[in-house]
């Protein structure tokens, strides 16, 4: 084997069978990985308290993880912590989603600085938000904006719900289709000023995450009318070139003082 | 978009709305959601293929993916037995045929071309507002009154079955007339638009009993009316915006003195369709209900009601029609037939 791969003897000493140690090695071909870095980035999994299956599904999930330098790893496990992923959560969320390791510190301090800020989010809250959708931490934050500030005003839902019923596991579109299909069904209503509605909405937990036939129940319609209406609703939005401008322009005018 | 910056309080579209949830909730009942959603969405559109275009249209649709879907009606199955009423039930007209995209799929026609001599190949119309103009069930020779025509759609409809006697089209706006001579140029040509053939007049309609009585063996009573779908959807000149309460609340009895007219200008014998493109219970079988007790108390003219459900089951593949009206059909938007609200009444004069 060539100087950049992994020894399979030194990764078996760790605690892997043969077949794992095997998978380990041929994981470390991956483009830019260097074994130094591999070395210790398995080391770090192990410290971290994973077991060997976990450390290899980690590995296999993400292995550019043989890319990153030790220290970077280190500061980024200390800034995790920092920001209230104790133990137990660090480790499910790495092993759910081993890319939080790629990510520099700093962009998640900002992400974080952006929930807080712009969205009002308490640290508690923002702690919750990455131990159960850490891949929030990678969405463009405009997009991230926008689906809060859609879920805030046009659904009427308070910061504290939303981590409750994990928002940020579900793309824009997703939360879109299935609220817009309950409200044009007369079946969801944005809140007033007084937060009454006329009907009772339905929580945002029972939207998002009911299962298909579970949401066409709640919405009291066939899969063929879903199916088509996103269809329909995806071309609506395509063509609102103007609606994010416009939708700024409206949160500047009336709505921003109003998240609370 | 609804939350646009610039939206007032209470636009007319969003009090349209609130009307529709109290009014349409008792009345279509456990429909209501599924067809109020259909109504707030991209509605579907029907290509009234043009018989006077020499452009060899027909293929180009068909491999498009559409059909016209009043000859490819599925034929297998037994239609109900003809109803009491239904005995003069004939041959629809071969000549009106209407495009259509299959159920579910939501492409969108390219807007008609000229041919050589100007005249455009098909004209966009909700497909179901051709389902009057096939119940009116023209024959050759016919004198037909179009009491309420513009922008005229429905007009070019009848123009397709070529064989009419006389063609008489009105409309009381003059702008809305224009705009139908400007449609009828487009589309049909000169020398089928001749004074011996057609006659374009802007009057009044509720007074046509009193210039021509007992005369036309057709008359298309299409009526204005809250346009459901128009007043959802559009903001400008919206029947539901404040200063309209008055002309709004006035439609039943305009669509009354309406029908009545075009009941007195049919000849006995002759039949009436009457037409509009609302939900509302009140603008439908109601006015019809209220012109049959007027028509025979008042005018002394009997008439009976047609049964169109054959014409319904013919084409239950392609629209949604309104289960058990007492009176008259509907069509109801649905998603993956996004035609409609049409509703129709046929009627037959025995004096
Ligand atoms: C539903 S639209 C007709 C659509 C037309 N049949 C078509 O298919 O294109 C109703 C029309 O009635 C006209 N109208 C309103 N009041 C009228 C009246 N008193 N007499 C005649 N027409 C009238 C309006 O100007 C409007 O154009």
């Amino acid at each position: 084997s060539s100087q950049s791969e992994l020894a399979l003897s030194s990764v078996v000493e760790m605690g892997f069978t043969d077949s794992q140690a095997e998978q380990i090695c041929a994981l470390s071909r991956f483009r830019g990985s260097n074994p130094k870095h591999a070395l210790s980035t398995l080391t770090a999994l192990f410290v971290l308290g994973l077991n060997p299956a976990s450390v290899l599904k980690v590995i296999e999930k993400c292995p550019e993880l043989y890319t990153v330098k030790e220290a970077q790893l280190q500061q980024r496990i200390t800034n995790l912590r920092k920001l209230g992923l104790v133990e137990g959560s660090l480790q499910r969320v790495v092993v759910h989603y081993p890319q939080i390791l790629t990510v520099p510190a700093k962009r998640i301090r900002t992400a974080v600085t952006f929930l807080r800020e712009k969205c009002l989010f308490t640290m508690h809250q923002v702690t919750g938000i990455l131990r159960d959708s850490p891949a929030a931490v990678l969405e463009n934050t405009n997009h991230l904006e926008y689906k809060f500030q859609y879920v805030y005003f046009r659904m009427g839902v308070k910061q504290a719900e939303m981590v409750k019923s994990k928002l940020f596991r579900f793309s824009l579109d997703e939360v879109r289709n299935r609220h817009s299909f309950l409200e044009r069904r007369g079946l969801y209503q944005t809140p007033d000023k007084n937060g009454q509605t006329l009907v009772i909405n339905p929580r945002l937990d029972r939207v998002l995450h009911s299962d298909q036939d579970a949401f066409l129940k709640l919405a009291s319609a066939s899969a063929e009318e879903y199916d088509v209406f996103k269809r329909l609703v995806e071309r609506e939005w395509r063509q609102e070139e103007h609606q994010w401008a416009r939708w700024e322009k409206w949160i500047q005018e009336e709505g921003k003082e109003k998240i609370t | 978009e609804k939350w646009a910056a610039t939206r007032p309080k209470h636009p007319p579209t969003s009090l349209a709305l609130q009307h529709f949830d109290a009014a349409y909730s008792v009345h279509l009942g456990p429909l209501w959601p599924s067809v109020r959603c259909a109504l707030l969405s991209e509605r579907k559109y029907g290509a009234l293929f043009n018989n006077f275009s020499s452009d060899t249209l027909l293929e180009d649709l068909g491999a498009q993916g559409c059909r016209d879907f009043i000859s490819n009606v599925e034929t297998e199955v037994q239609p109900p037995e003809p109803a009491v009423g239904d005995s003069g039930y004939q041959q629809l007209s071969p000549n009106i045929r209407c495009f259509v995209f299959p159920r579910g799929d939501v492409s969108r026609f390219k807007p008609a071309r000229p041919d050589q001599d100007g005249l455009l190949g098909y004209y966009l119309m909700d497909a179901a507002s051709v389902l009057p103009c096939l119940a009116l069930n023209v024959q050759a020779g016919h004198n037909v009154l179009d009491l309420c025509a513009a922008p005229g759609g429905k007009t070019l409809a009848l123009l397709q079955t070529a064989s009419l006697g006389f063609l008489c089209v009105n409309d009381s706006s003059v702008s809305r007339t224009s705009r139908l001579r400007k449609v009828l140029r487009s589309y049909v040509p000169k020398q089928h638009l001749t004074d011996e053939k057609i006659r374009v007049t802007t009057l009044d309609g509720t007074h046509w009993g009193e210039i021509e009585r007992n005369v036309f063996d057709r008359v298309l009573v299409d009526v204005p009316c809250t346009t459901d779908r128009h007043s959802l959807l559009e903001d400008d000149n919206n029947i539901f915006s404040k200063s309209r309460t008055g002309e709004r609340r006035g439609l039943p009895q305009l669509q009354l003195q309406l029908l009545l007219a075009g009941i007195e200008a049919a000849c006995p014998g002759g039949e009436i369709v009457y037409s509009t493109c609302t939900l509302s219970p009140h603008q439908n079988a109601s006015v019809v209900e209220q012109a049959l007790h007027w028509a025979r108390e008042n005018h002394g003219i009997q008439l009976e009601v047609v049964d169109l459900r054959r014409l319904t089951h013919l084409f239950r593949n392609t629209f949604h029609f309104a289960p058990d009206l007492h009176l008259g059909e509907m069509v109801v938007p649905h998603l993956a037939a996004n035609f409609g609200p049409i509703y129709m009444c046929k009627m037959r004069r025995l004096t």
